[in-house]
């Protein structure tokens, strides 16, 4: 195996030397990458899976890589993506990027990937286990940012109603986290109800509807993303005034603050992750395959939508779908220099 | 004093009593303040966990083994399949509501399939028929929302005298399922089976026929009410009906009918709806963590359960 991987090599850098002047990438144009994803249930993630089809489709077809293979388990539970993992190992992938169902629920298969000398590189739903590359989401600050921007909008402060997301996920945690430190931080604001959405607009629009009653004035509605949508809709059911709620990039989220926008001039923000991160982790493990120098740990950008640029991002969000960008190349080696 | 001990023997009570109990719990610790506006969500959220536990009812009723867990997936592709079609064209309605309807026959028709021809036991069929309607639902629209038709969501929100009108229409449908329950032939022939299958037989009752129809009215209403609840919350989602799976059970077990099948109850499905919302509403009013509210939320399900089967049931 070893022997065969090295004779590959040769051949791949004597197939080099021959297309370099063409300006091909041939380093890793023999190598397979493949996707390890937990869930596929909801829009966000439809949309990560139809980046990574959309890019990597042409990198196989620019010959930038032989085959970008996208897995999904179909229970999101982290036995099922262990054994998908060492599925992949005996399948020969040089690289098999993870979107994971737990942090530290595959560490086991992912040191197995290692041992075996395939690259790992996790987004979004990270693993821990040191040999594995991470491209992280910053959410904590996801969460300070949030409060940061109300505490512009709102200089009086006020009360704030805090929508969670699935309890017992880290994201959840950490979102929540960033929230209260940033409202400690302003210190002008008080949460005075807080519950959980699961990143849904129905189940958000439930739990706001109960607990709306009996809350006092509120000024501003911290989110998750998938849940400023059905927020807005309990609220507008019982006729209070709409406090300012901030929005997590999906279509419904941005059409409803769109006419808001155009009927009263409703001010707010929005912000989340790309689903096309995806395709960011698919170009960093591009390039350690290409022998490149990549820190362990690096930082997906956050995809921000402010007043000003709500009507273009309106404009390139599929409907029904949420605000997206897919990463190039260079965006890789970018986000890779930054956290050199 | 019979009338009351009567009265205490209802399995339906404890669920009612135990709605009351959190709602007055919940007014307390707010001072009563939006206790109605509290009352009002509950009838509305309580009417969609009503239409999915009808169903669920009748199916359990059917004796040990018996129970439908395509519910959330069916919601989902009913949901999905008719919101797309009506693509918010208000004409389209009657059609989508068709839809919806004979994609939950059509379920049902294929989970009945797998019980009786492949001899699936019906949990493992309906659950591993629910991949199936699931991924129908992601291939059908790939997870994007479409917007209901405007008087479908207005239908779906409208309020008569702070009564949402969709709980009215609910319990009408409550009432229409007591009757046929307790006074038709079908209805009894599901206790009948549910009570012993081969005496049920023996006495003449048509036990595969009314299987088969249980399974499809219980599908057709999880296709109602992810039509109903698709217009209600702005567009289909492909997890939307996942918290309806265990709450649909628990709804019918709270409710006082009997997990072991032969015994239903259609009163306490509404009042164990109510419990259940207005449970999690008092919970986060009270700001406990989603940690203590789990356990809380388990401990009080079973105190209520333990509190309805209390006495010797008389079927």
């Amino acid at each position: 195996m070893r022997i065969k991987a090295k004779a590959t090599v040769l051949a791949t850098v004597g197939a080099m030397a021959v297309m370099a002047g063409q300006g091909v990438l041939a380093e890793t144009a023999d190598k397979r990458i493949a996707l390890s994803n937990n869930y596929a249930g909801n829009s966000w993630r439809q949309a990560m899976l139809r980046s990574w089809e959309k890019v990597t489709g042409q990198a196989v077809a620019d010959g930038q890589v032989a085959a970008a293979d996208a897995f999904t388990t179909a229970e999101n539970q982290v036995t099922e993506q262990a054994a998908q993992i060492q599925n992949l190992i005996l399948q020969g992938y040089d690289a098999i990027v993870i979107n994971a169902a737990s942090p530290e629920g595959l560490n086991g298969a992912v040191k197995e990937a290692c041992d075996a000398g395939v690259t790992v590189v996790s987004f979004d739903g990270i693993v821990t286990e040191p040999c594995a590359w991470r491209i992280a989401v910053d959410f904590k600050q996801m969460g300070k940012d949030e409060v940061l921007y109300l505490a512009e909008r709102l200089p009086d402060g006020g009360n704030l109603l805090e929508i969670r997301g699935l309890a017992g996920v880290f994201v959840d945690d950490a979102i929540s986290a960033g929230i209260h430190e940033g409202v400690a931080e302003t210190g002008k604001f008080e949460i005075v109800g807080s519950v959980h959405g699961n990143w849904a607009q129905d189940v958000a629009q439930k739990a706001v509807a109960g607990i709306l009653p009996s809350l006092p004035e509120i000024v501003g509605v911290v989110t998750q993303g998938g849940d400023g949508y059905g927020a807005a809709q309990a609220i507008a059911a019982t006729g209070r005034d709409m406090p300012v709620i901030v929005m997590g990039n999906r279509h419904d989220e941005l059409t409803w603050w769109k006419e808001q926008k155009d009927a009263n001039g409703y001010e707010t923000m929005s912000v989340s992750i790309a689903p096309g991160v995806s395709t960011l982790a698919f170009w960093v493990a591009q390039q350690i395959l290409d022998g490149q120098d990549v820190p362990k740990d690096l930082t997906v950008p956050f995809l921000r939508i402010d007043q000003d640029t709500l009507e273009d991002s309106l404009a390139n969000t599929e409907a029904g779908g949420v605000a997206n960008v897919e990463y190039s190349l260079e965006d890789a080696k970018g986000v890779i220099a930054g956290a050199m | 004093m019979s009338a009351a001990r009567r009265l205490l023997g209802q399995p339906w009570l404890w669920a009612w009593l135990g709605a009351l109990a959190v709602w007055l719990a919940t007014a307390a610790y707010t001072d009563g303040k939006g206790s109605g506006e509290v009352l009002s969500a509950a009838l509305t959220f309580g009417a969609f966990f009503v239409i999915v536990a009808l169903g669920q009812m009748f199916v359990i009723t059917l004796g040990p083994g018996n129970v439908d867990l395509s519910i959330p997936a069916c919601m989902t592709l009913a949901g999905t399949v008719s919101m797309k079609t009506m693509g918010g064209a208000a004409g389209m309605i009657p059609l989508g509501l068709a839809l919806a309807l004979a994609i939950g026959a059509a379920v049902g028709v294929t989970n009945f399939a797998l019980i009786r021809l492949l001899r699936i036991p019906p949990i493992i069929a309906t659950l591993s028929a629910s991949f199936i309607f699931q991924s129908a639902a992601i291939w059908w629209n790939r997870g994007l929302r479409v917007k209901p038709p405007q008087p479908l969501a207005d239908f779906t929100t409208a309020k008569i005298a702070g009564i949402p009108f969709i709980a009215i229409l609910v319990i009408v449908l409550a009432l229409v399922a007591h009757v046929v329950l307790t006074r038709t032939l079908y209805g009894r022939g599901v206790i009948a089976i549910g009570q012993n299958m081969r005496a049920a037989h023996l006495a003449g009752i048509r036990v595969e026929r009314i299987r088969a129809a249980t399974y499809i009215l219980c599908a057709a209403l999880a296709g109602l009410c992810g039509f109903l609840l698709a217009g209600f919350s702005g567009g289909a989602a492909l997890n939307m009906g996942e918290e309806y799976l265990l709450s649909s059970i628990a709804v019918v077990v709270i409710g006082g009918t009997s997990v072991a099948g032969g015994f239903a109850n259609v009163p306490g499905l509404w009042g164990a709806a109510l419990f259940l919302f207005l449970l999690v509403t008092m919970l986060n009013t009270f700001g406990a963590g989603a940690g203590l509210r789990m356990v809380l939320t388990g401990l009080i399900i079973i105190g209520v359960i333990v509190a309805a089967s209390g006495g010797t049931r008389k079927t």
